[in-house]
């Protein structure tokens, strides 16, 4: 088991999986903070606070790509991986045009996006050196 | 003394064929010539026409193809569309499923027996499976639903009967929800050329969209009336949110939703407006700013009965 201390930024309108990836990144050992929407995490943000940011792309109100460009405005450093439930090569464009890492498509099993994240947290440790 | 030849006789002899010939084919060639020219006329008309009816025939077919490729790239894009939402509404409960099970597995790691905690938890993290099953199942009737050719079988019906059916069916959760459900129906509406089951579900519909849109409390208001010419209308309001200006082109789109997540498939609206096109009749959408959402339904008028010999 992975035990990297990463710190991480989960957000998903999505309660139930919200909760349960949560879990299961806990036992991996990250520290994730979970949030509903992009006003609950822009709440629970700030600079310097968390290492990757999970974000997933359809939410009501803000979305995760709208938060994404919010996020690296506000810490330039943070890795952003995004969540989606329907892949397109569009998508994939906009997430990586406005400053995204890396995306996942829905479903997908959790050692995939812990290896995502942590390759996410290698990648953010190599550029504060 | 010299040899007459006819030809050197007499020059004004000559000189006088000559004019004889002139006077005589002069009219002839004339003619001739005329009928050449009026033939080479008529031939270039015909000719033009030829040419412009064939230009007219090649621009046709040009334009066929041509519209039929824009349809083509229509229905290609619409069903993009529709196979994006259908993978997103699909994808998020099974991302759920897969999540579930997976923290399932790690509770069902030994040591064996279990607590009555982790037990509990396994119980929970199952009927979680099952919601998000009846989730995908809700997503795939409604695209069957959507998908199915309706032939309306239309009979002359009482709106109004129809929508208190409806409003009484609501009405027990809309209490529960501290809803109030506010009934005007015109006394002198005309009966209505109408498929009642298809009906039922377009005002049920509506009924469940505004119930969801005053989540909390407030006051869905169903009222019919008499149409242009016969017709009869039914609007359904809500004092919920109401829909942004930006997303009212956009509210019968299949999959085109602003609920949170399985709190709606996103197809009710759309097998609305299917329905109501199918019985021949439109389907609009308001919001007046701080005014909730209003859909109007206006249904054709039933034809006249023929007069009995």
């Amino acid at each position: 088991m992975n035990t990297t201390p990463v710190r991480l930024l989960l957000v998903d309108d999505e309660e139930r999986f919200v909760t349960t990836l949560a879990r299961l990144l806990g036992l991996r050992g990250m520290a994730v903070t979970s949030a509903l929407s992009a006003e609950q995490a822009l709440a629970a943000f700030a600079p310097g606070a968390f290492d990757v940011a999970l974000l997933d792309v359809k939410m009501p109100g803000v979305s995760g790509v709208d938060l994404l460009v919010e996020l690296r405005k506000r810490d330039p450093d943070i890795e952003v991986i995004m969540l989606t439930g329907h892949a397109s090569v569009d998508v994939a464009a906009e997430i990586m045009s406005r400053g995204g890492s890396d995306y996942l498509l829905k479903p997908c099993p959790t050692d995939d996006i812990a290896a995502k994240i942590l390759s996410a947290y290698e990648r953010r440790c190599a550029k504060k050196g | 003394m010299p040899q007459k030849t006819p030809e050197s006789a007499s020059p004004s002899r000559a000189l006088a064929l000559a004019a004889c010939a002139l006077a005589l084919g002069a009219p002839l060639l004339s003619g001739w010539a005329g009928m050449a020219a009026g033939a080479g006329a008529a031939g270039c008309v015909l000719y033009g026409r030829w040419k412009w009816a064939k230009l007219v025939r090649q621009g046709k077919a040009q334009r066929d193809a041509l519209r039929d490729r824009l349809l083509q790239s229509q229905k290609l894009a619409a069903i993009g569309e529709v196979a994006a939402g259908i993978a997103h509404e699909i994808n998020n409960p099974l991302a759920v499923i897969t999540q579930e099970t997976e923290w399932m597995e790690h509770l069902l790691a030994p040591p064996l027996p279990m607590s009555e905690q982790t037990y509990s938890a396994v119980r929970q993290g199952l009927k979680d499976v099952q919601a998000q099953v009846n989730r995908c199942a809700d997503i795939t009737h409604s695209l069957l639903s959507l998908a199915r050719n309706w032939t309306p079988i239309l009979q002359p019906v009482d709106l109004n009967t129809l929508a208190e059916d409806m409003a009484k069916l609501v009405e027990l959760e809309a209490r529960q929800r501290n809803v109030t459900l506010d009934r005007r129906y015109a006394p002198d509406l005309p009966e209505a050329l109408l498929d009642p089951p298809l009906m039922r579900q377009a005002i049920l519909n509506l009924l469940v969209n505004a119930l969801h849109a005053v989540e909390g409390g407030g006051v869905i208001s169903m009222a019919t009336a008499p149409g242009p010419e016969g017709g009869c209308i039914l609007r359904v309001a809500d004092t919920g949110p109401g829909i942004p200006e930006q997303n009212i082109s956009r509210i019968f789109d299949p999959f085109f939703t602003t609920k949170a997540p399985g709190k709606g498939t996103g197809l009710g609206l759309a097998i609305t407006h299917r329905i109501i096109d199918r019985l021949g009749g439109t389907i609009t959408a308001e919001s007046p700013p701080g005014k909730g959402a209003v859909f109007t339904i206006s249904l054709p008028p039933t034809p006249a009965k023929e007069p009995q010999p």
